[in-house]
């Protein structure tokens, strides 16, 4: 088994009497595409700020490419980095920004760097303070990538970008991801953009991990079902998540490892997106298991 | 992490070079002047010899440069400009404009980045702060021989070593304020504030007692019409803390150098005639005797001004290393 990507132990972080991040236990296996989704406040960027050692944890632990990544300079040349609403400096020109990432990073790809500009029409002349959105966001990425770093935590990177801009950046990361055997870990609430690109799925819902696992099991799991209205919603074989009902049917979220036997249902397939709406939902619900035996587990597998 | 200070703080830097060329440049072209009046109307030569009474041409020569002299406190104010302007933003404007989150997530520690950027301009601020002192110190020069002045505050404090100490002492409070506060404005105005109290207090309550004050007692030596004034000239240079005027028995008559008459007129019945008939110096001169009339002058002697300032100096370096390692420790670990 290899190393995770990133992984936390009981991560805690408050802020005062805030609880910013509670609990949390996860695991990013390496070569991943994960995605951080929640709503706005449940501890994303507090999560991804403590994965790349610019927080410390209240308790817990938090290990990224197996160490604690602060003030640890060999690791963070092994992470890249973008932060929410993509920050530079803003009298720096475009230039400026990459002869930073060459100063102040061991393994920089300077033609890498150049290059990326030039294929977005990005003038090296102009000043950061400058760009707009798409293209700030697009510097960033090129600042965190051209380190050649083995671990990307991208902080709402889409939030500033126009539909079209998005599936720009979604397409360039993808193609930057495609290259090497690389692990992404990137927040957003855009859950719609996230299912194209990401392998491996994170929900956090008020401070805590409410959903975790990959994608394509997650997604084989969840079913939407439909039948004839019943007040007691409950499916022999299956978790019901959610239920709601009309005078005559009743819709059960259900999560499941095997198919519906009960004639009574209809299943449905769910997007991605459903299924974290339904568990947003419900902050109750999780699909976490309990505080669970001792034993070998896998990267998937979450000690609460 | 030398390229990127060099890049973040080249402007400040010109800034400075520019500030600082300016007053070479008016120092150089009004010290000639000066330098010409002082020697040609005989004040240099009268000073040189002992014994001379050169108050006539002193003042002359005072209200001549009087718009001059009045530039030199304004050197005071060198050194805060360091805090405010150098100081204060160093980590309050990355933490206002989110770009530590750029700067730290490269390869590089926040302890290098912090040692490193705080090395270098700790470094600039001394070389301009050394020349800048030695620039006000040379130009300053005739004004404060004229005056004895070179021990007196706010004139000690711009000149010889401190302002060096001074100005690093700025840095440091603004850099530290600056992690504390984490906005820019705020900062800078809480290292104004700071600066200001910190200088006061030590230059009130500390400084006078750096090496235990001299006392000297003097007689009586000069009388003059409409007052008495007493004392003499072995302060010359040095730094009178406190003067009072005490008869025999200790009493205080007056506080300073000065006496009037209605203290006296009373206390030498026969020797000094009922006001208002004045009293001849003669007459005021056995009154004096008789009742011991001298002044105490506590002071720290002028051979003592290079002590002074190295204790001064050392004074404001250790609290500036103190809030160097302050600040680092807090962006090390209390940041985010």
């Amino acid at each position: 088994m290899t190393t995770p990507a990133i992984e936390t132990t009981v991560l805690t972080k408050r802020y005062g009497r805030t609880w910013a991040l509670r609990d949390c236990s996860l695991a990013v296996p390496a070569g991943r595409i994960a995605a951080l989704v929640g709503p706005n406040g449940a501890g994303k960027t507090t999560l991804l700020h403590l994965a790349v050692g610019l927080l410390d944890p209240t308790s817990g632990s938090v290990r990224t490419l197996g160490a604690s990544p602060r003030e640890r300079a060999d690791i963070l040349a092994r992470v890249g980095f973008v932060a929410q609403d993509a920050p530079l400096y803003a009298g720096f020109t475009v230039r400026d920004t990459l002869e930073l990432g060459r100063h102040l990073n061991p393994t920089w790809d300077e033609d890498f760097a150049i290059e990326r500009m030039r294929r977005h029409d990005i003038d090296l002349r102009q000043r950061a303070g400058t760009l707009s959105g798409g293209q700030r966001a697009q510097v960033a990425l090129t600042l965190a990538v051209a380190k050649r770093p083995e671990v990307r935590v991208l902080d709402e990177p889409l939030a500033s970008l126009d539909p079209l801009a998005r599936r720009e950046f979604l397409a360039s990361l993808m193609e930057a991801t495609a290259e090497s055997d690389l692990t992404v870990l990137l927040s957003s609430h855009l859950v719609t953009d996230m299912e194209r690109i990401c392998d491996y799925l994170i929900v956090l819902s008020q401070s805590r991990v409410q959903v975790l696992g990959e994608v394509d099991t997650l997604l084989a799991t969840h079913r939407v079902l439909t039948g004839r209205r019943k007040d007691r919603a409950e499916v022999a074989g299956a978790e019901v998540i959610s239920a709601s009902h009309t005078e005559r049917q009743s819709t059960l979220f259900v999560r499941s490892t095997t198919s519906i036997p009960d004639p009574v249902w209809t299943a449905h397939e769910v997007s991605l997106e459903d299924l974290v709406l339904e568990y947003l939902a419900q902050p109750a619900a999780s699909m976490l298991p309990g505080p669970a035996a001792d034993g070998p587990r896998d990267s998937m597998e979450v000690r609460a | 992490m030398i390229w990127l200070t060099w890049r973040q703080h080249r402007q400040q830097a010109l800034a400075a070079a520019i500030g600082l060329g300016l007053v070479a440049g008016f120092f150089l072209v009004t010290h000639p002047g000066i330098a010409n009046t002082f020697n040609s109307t005989g004040l240099a030569s009268c000073l040189g010899t002992p014994g001379r009474d050169c108050g006539q041409i002193a003042d002359q020569f005072d209200r001549q440069y009087r718009g001059l002299q009045f530039l030199v406190p304004l050197f005071l104010v060198v050194p805060l400009l360091v805090g405010l302007f150098w100081g204060a933003p160093l980590v309050a404007r990355e933490l206002e404009q989110g770009t530590h989150r750029l700067v730290w997530t490269q390869s590089v520690t926040r302890r290098r980045w912090f040692s490193t950027k705080l090395a270098l301009i700790a470094c600039a601020v001394v070389v301009g702060a050394a020349v800048f002192a030695e620039l006000v110190t040379w130009w300053s020069g005739i004004f404060v021989r004229l005056h004895d002045a070179r021990f007196t505050p706010g004139i000690f404090d711009i000149r010889g070593i401190v302002p060096v100490a001074y100005a690093l002492f700025a840095l440091a409070l603004g850099v530290l304020v600056g992690t504390l506060v984490r906005r820019t404005l705020p900062a800078m105005a809480a290292t104004l504030g700071g600066f200001i109290a910190v200088r006061v207090l030590v230059t009130l309550f500390a400084r006078p007692h750096y090496v235990a004050a001299k006392t000297a007692s003097t007689p009586v030596v000069l009388a003059k019409l409409g007052g008495i004034m007493v004392g003499n000239d072995s302060f010359a240079g040095g730094w009178i803390i406190k003067q009072v005027t005490v008869d025999r028995l200790g009493n205080v008559l007056s506080g300073g150098q000065g006496l009037d008459f209605a203290s006296l007129s009373g206390r030498c019945p026969g020797v000094i005639p009922p006001p208002p008939t004045e009293p001849s110096p003669a007459q005021l001169a056995a009154c004096l005797d008789r009742l011991g009339v001298h002044t105490l002058t506590t002071y720290q002697p002028a051979t003592r001004f290079w002590a002074f300032q190295g204790i001064e100096f050392a004074i404001y370096a250790v609290l500036a290393l103190v809030m160097f390692g302050a600040a680092a420790w807090v962006v090390r670990r209390r940041l985010a």
